[in-house]
């Protein structure tokens, strides 16, 4: 297909003042090669638009019409105790931290003992000593590309993440992502992330702003994860960054051999979030288990696209989100699996639930299976549907009034994927910030 | 004590009438059944005790102790003391049962004006309950109702009416889906309950039931009507003659 496409105003500015902006980027001449030849692929397509088939549910067009100048350093005066406040209950998880600030790392801000066992080191770092890996990633089979390319053009910094092998942590390391100030910006980060081993380690990136900051921004974030043999890997993610926000996010994951990969993704309050995750077995013998849950209201407009490449025989993968969609929310699910050829006891199944708490909310689910193999379990499922009336009143009979009883019910729904938290203090932390969201919101309409 | 006066039912939605005009009254202290063949309107009678919306009442009233409570949402009417155990007791999954005693539990008290439960004072009297009536309370920490068997599910029903103290009982077909030694434990349940403040609506199809919790007076519901009142014996007389002089009655 070749449609001349007319390029927006935001795509031309991304493009164009790509030459300013590198300059107070960190990064050796390598560096600044890659991310030049970033930009160039950027340039290329633009931004990811409807007539793309896994972005014709979110058309970033014209979701971002507007280029926001992008964070290259951070001038806020931002303190712990505004970045505990801002990660609501988790902020009182007593853990391992490494925070930035639109984009930055924040040494002040971190504190990394009780760690042991995981050697983090700022991106930026890495950029300036010449470390230019990972910033030529494409996607071209889920159109993240673009987004990718972009991230590498203008990351201004992140977590690299080391675990040695054998590594056994019970805290969780927590990676937080803060926005703050008053000027909305994009923030570009990535992160990598390099399981060893037989390690196993938990892994949160938080995506949160300090209260009273300003409601618009853009987020695109990055991270590469590869899991060695053996190694056990929960990685979270938890973005509620409380405004009209428009949160852009690629995981790309490669599971080794006899390892255990299980993401969380907590998406709500923020205007646009595109949660994209692509995991390759890389290795026989590995499991995956990719949950969720999305919480939308007003417009809040909440896309989960997963893409998960079985390529090697014997891999179980499960996926399961769920959603709760009020007002005029939009939630979207995409989930591709494909089994290849050679992928043989393949074992994949995949759920996507939506509550619907409004005639005017929508769920999108569209599940896709490419199977190639002859002898494998695989199969999905997607339902959308209100409140149980008749669980309802039998709470009522007993006493428990209508709000009440709504949110019990919404939070019993959502819990079945919390469930899928691992570590304790994170999964009751979750489990608050959805009853903070539904006593806020939900609950409350009929 | 409970007066129902005149009482017309429909389902929402539709013109069919279920209930023509039901006249009853259940004093204080006193357990009534009412009997009746398929379709008569029993289940319905009992729903619109409790509130359920699916239905309209087209004319007549409840009272209870007085006070009608047809404009009352059913968490109200349980406030007030209306207690429903259903026939089909419903699965929650996702909510454990403690959490959901202690919610309806502490619901019910706070709008009666008593005090809330605390942790353990909840503990103590769930334990004691669960203990009459042969529950494990392991099996209260799993989600309500999930995976119980029939007759584990009518336990879990009388269990949530001992903790909510209601004050007007509404019991339908409690006795359906039970074996012996169920119905017995049930019935054990039930008959604790018994006080002279308290009333209690029976409702089955069978007069097995009431061997075990003996009411003060029978009434028969056939075609939306009551078309016969008497004493305990009346159940005994069905038993042998069956519901068919009422149906020939129909009007």
């Amino acid at each position: 297909m070749n449609v001349a496409v007319m390029k927006t105003k935001a795509e031309m500015t991304l493009a164009e003042t790509f030459g300013s902006v590198a300059e107070a980027l960190p990064g050796g001449a390598e560096v600044k090669a890659a991310r030049a030849a970033a930009i160039g692929r950027f340039a290329a397509g633009g931004l990811p638009h409807r007539r793309i088939e896994e972005w014709k549910y979110t058309d970033l067009r014209g979701v971002m019409k507007d280029a926001l100048p992008v964070a290259v350093g951070d001038e806020t005066k931002t303190t712990i105790a505004d970045v505990i406040v801002a990660m609501g209950a988790i902020g009182r998880i007593d853990a391992p931290r490494f925070v930035l600030v639109n984009g930055r790392y924040r040494k002040d801000l971190s504190n990394l003992s009780g760690a042991s066992g995981i050697t983090v080191t700022p991106l930026s770092e890495k950029l300036a000593e010449g470390d230019a890996s990972g910033l030529d990633a494409t996607d071209e089979d889920r159109g993240a590309s673009a987004l990718l390319a972009l991230n590498a053009a203008y990351v201004s910094d992140g977590a690299v993440i080391e675990v040695k092998d054998g590594t056994k942590l019970d805290l969780p390391l927590l990676v937080v992502h803060v926005r703050a100030g008053a000027v909305p910006q994009l923030s570009v980060g990535r992160n990598r992330i390099v399981v060893g081993k037989g390690a196993t380690v938990t892994i949160a990136e938080i995506f949160v702003a300090v209260p009273g900051s300003t409601v618009d921004g853009q987020v695109n974030s990055a991270s590469e994860v590869q899991l060695g043999e053996g190694a056990s890997l929960s990685h979270i993610k938890v973005a509620t960054d409380l405004g009209s926000v428009t949160h852009l996010a690629n995981w790309l994951v490669e599971l080794g051999g006899e390892s255990s990969y299980r993401a969380f993704q907590y998406t709500s309050s923020v205007g646009v979030a595109r949660n994209q995750l692509r995991a390759t077995f890389k290795g026989e013998h590995a499991k995956l288990d990719i949950s969720g849950v999305f919480l939308g209201r007003k417009s809040e407009h909440i896309d989960t696209t997963l893409f998960v490449d079985h390529a090697v025989p014997h891999g179980e993968s499960r996926e399961l989100f769920k959603g709760v969609l009020d007002g005029e929310a939009r939630g979207i699910f995409q989930g591709k699996v494909i089994v290849r050829p050679d992928a043989q006891k393949t074992d994949g199944k995949q759920m996507a639930q939506a509550l619907m708490l409004s005639e005017t909310a929508e769920f999108d689910s569209k599940p896709e299976l490419e199977i190639y193999a002859d002898d494998v379990v695989c199969g999905h499922g997607s339902t959308a549907a209100e409140l149980d009336h008749d669980l309802l009143f039998y709470l009522r009979a007993r006493g428990i009034p209508l709000d009440q009883a709504r949110a019990l019910l919404i939070q019993s729904f959502i819990g079945e994927a919390i469930a899928k938290v691992d570590n304790t203090a994170l999964r009751e932390a979750l489990m608050e910030e959805a009853e903070t969201w539904l006593a806020s919101s939900a609950a409350k309409s009929v | 004590m409970l007066e129902i006066k005149n009482l017309h039912v429909k389902i929402a939605d539709e013109d069919a009438e279920i209930l023509k005009g039901i006249d009853l009254v259940v004093p204080k202290g006193e357990v009534h059944a009412i009997m009746g063949p398929n379709g008569s309107g029993k289940s319905t009678l009992a729903y619109v005790l409790a509130g359920r919306e699916d239905y309209e009442v087209t004319d007549g009233d409840i009272l209870w102790n007085g006070e009608s409570i047809l404009e009352m949402a059913p968490d109200e009417r349980a406030a007030k003391g209306v207690f429903l155990a259903f026939q089909y007791p419903m699965e929650i999954p996702g909510v454990a049962g403690l959490t959901f005693l202690r919610t309806a539990a502490n619901a019910v008290r706070k709008k009666r004006g008593q005090e809330e439960l605390t942790t353990p004072g909840f503990m103590k009297l769930v334990k004691e309950k669960a203990a009459e009536l042969n529950i494990d309370v392991e099996m209260l920490k799993r989600p309500v109702n999930v995976g119980f068997s029939g007759g584990e599910k009518k336990r879990s029903e009388i269990l949530q009416m001992a903790m909510l103290e209601p004050s007007l009982c509404v019991l339908d077909e409690t006795d359906s889906g039970l074996d012996i030694d169920a119905l017995r434990i049930v019935s054990d349940g039930v008959n604790a309950l018994r006080s002279p403040e308290r009333a209690m609506l029976v409702i089955t199809h069978y007069q097995r039931l009431l061997n075990h919790i003996v009411p003060d007076k029978v009434h028969v519901l056939a075609y939306g009507k009551i078309r016969k009142s008497g004493g305990k014996e009346l159940a005994l007389e069905l038993e042998k003659s069956g519901y068919a002089e009422f149906q020939k009655d129909a009007a």
